[in-house]
């Protein structure tokens, strides 16, 4: 193990101040989601307050992508035609776009290709949702789906540098991409994606899809189906070469989260065949 | 130094041809980029497949380069009609790749080996040589494919190669 690139590691997810931040306005706008007495009136007030934020809700949901055909003016509109759950997905993605949308060097990520992976997982997860007539869970697993690669963004810095490490060790032990991260650095993009939904506030079913989208049998037992989607959604994506970098197909497919979420292999096929139809879909929102 | 101008992108399931200087990318799982070469012409193109063949019943037909067996007549008919002889065209494949562990046999997991195999036979249909493959494992693969020569260059977990044979 590196113990001065684990060192640095430590102090940057320990320094909260290291860590990129998001406008507070999201985490608001979803805790006011999350409680079911909300009133929309308030929310939309609170969105309102901040003209940038309007205007850039306004745009994404008049895009290719989320318009449901009538032309969406003002928030309270768009509350009332899209429903607070899809609102407040949309929260997040603009507030995630600056977080996620650059060139990720370690990983070997041109800019726009994590981006792009998070919207194509995010949809997907959600499309698995719907398939499963699991729609309450929908906006969180596309929330999930959007950010569970956030910890790369900071952990990037250290791949870098001990990229050739990491992939000795998949290669002679054997090891995933993220088992590999831990055994050279100390951490792996999980633990600091974790970090960083803290410092954001975010719910705990967010930071377990963070967390153990890779590896769901582990996540908490009340998460374990919304983490299980993503976890599938972002292999299908990987094998079809979106989002793929430097750490390449060195995961694993879970057969559990497969078997949990009720898939078959005629619908993980049907998927996995969707997926240049979706791309083509979220351009809309790069 | 590449001019990035040069550089087209190719996204998975699409088909493209051009001439030099352009440069043909594309990134691959376990999908099958498959390049192919008018040595004489000095023209080529890149087909991106997804599957091997189209399996569902309803939509047929509707998206031949998704799969092998539809997209890469389809690059041959593009790369002629930009003015390809046959009798000098050959291919160059990479991909196929498969997650490293799967714990199921679920058939997702040999997608990637399946597209090899159909990516040989309609290539050896149509009665284009294979002269370089790099296939398989568990890597990503980005690839470059020059068309001033028709070098192919493949970076995969970190390591680039590059074939020359045309």
């Amino acid at each position: 193990m590196d113990l001065n690139i684990k060192q640095r590691i430590e102090t940057v997810i320990t320094n909260l101040d290291q860590l990129p931040s998001i406008p507070e306005v999201a985490t608001k706008i979803m805790n006011m989601v999350n409680d079911p007495d909300v009133a929309f009136k308030k929310v939309a007030d609170e969105i309102s307050k901040d003209q940038a934020m309007t205007t850039n809700i306004l745009k994404v949901c008049n895009s290719a992508f989320f318009s449901k055909g009538k032309e969406i003016t003002s928030i309270e509109k768009a509350i009332v035609t899209m429903g607070l759950k899809e609102v407040k997905d949309i929260v997040i993605l603009i507030v995630a776009k600056p977080v996620l949308d650059k060139a990720i060097i370690g990983y070997d990520m041109a800019k726009g290709d994590l981006w792009m992976q998070g919207l194509a997982v995010a949809t997907l997860s959600k499309r698995i949702a719907m398939k499963k007539k699991r729609k309450e869970i929908a906006d969180i697993v596309f929330t999930g789906g959007l950010i569970h690669n956030v910890g790369k963004v900071v952990l990037a810095l250290y791949v870098q540098n001990v990229y050739k490490d990491i992939i000795a060790a998949v290669e002679e032990k054997q090891m995933t991409f993220d088992e590999a991260e831990r055994e050279v650095m100390g951490f792996d993009h999980h633990q600091v994606g974790e970090k960083m939904l803290d410092k954001w506030k975010f719910p705990p079913v967010l930071k377990s899809i963070v967390r153990y989208y890779h590896d769901p049998v582990s996540a908490p037992v009340e998460h374990r189906f919304d983490v299980s989607v993503v976890h599938i959604a972002n292999i299908i994506c990987l094998m079809a070469g979106i989002g793929i970098g430097s750490d390449g197909l060195f995961h694993q497919f879970n057969s559990s989260a497969i078997k949990s979420v009720g898939l078959n292999e005629g619908e993980l096929e049907e998927l996995y065949s969707s997926i240049p139809e979706l791309i083509k879909e979220i351009k809309a929102l790069m | 130094m590449e001019q990035t101008n040069d550089i087209i992108n190719i996204g998975v399931a699409q088909v493209r041809t051009g001439s030099k200087p352009a440069v043909l990318r594309t990134i691959l799982g376990s999908c099958i980029g498959i390049c192919i070469y008018d040595r004489i012409k000095k023209i080529g193109g890149l087909a991106h497949i997804l599957l091997p063949t189209d399996a569902s019943s309803s939509r047929k037909g509707n998206s031949p380069e998704k799969y092998a067996d539809t997209a890469i007549p389809l690059l041959v008919e593009r790369l002629i009609r930009d003015g390809a002889k046959k009798e000098y065209l050959s291919a160059k494949i990479a991909g196929g790749a498969s997650m490293f562990k799967f714990d199921t046999n679920a058939s997702l997991g040999l997608i990637g080996e399946k597209n090899v195999e159909e990516t040989k036979k309609a290539l050896g249909r149509i009665g284009i040589p294979i002269l370089e493959q790099d296939t398989g494992g568990s890597a990503g693969r980005v690839l470059n494919f020059y068309l001033e020569d028709g070098r192919l260059k493949v970076k995969a977990a970190g390591k680039e190669k590059i074939y020359y044979k045309i």
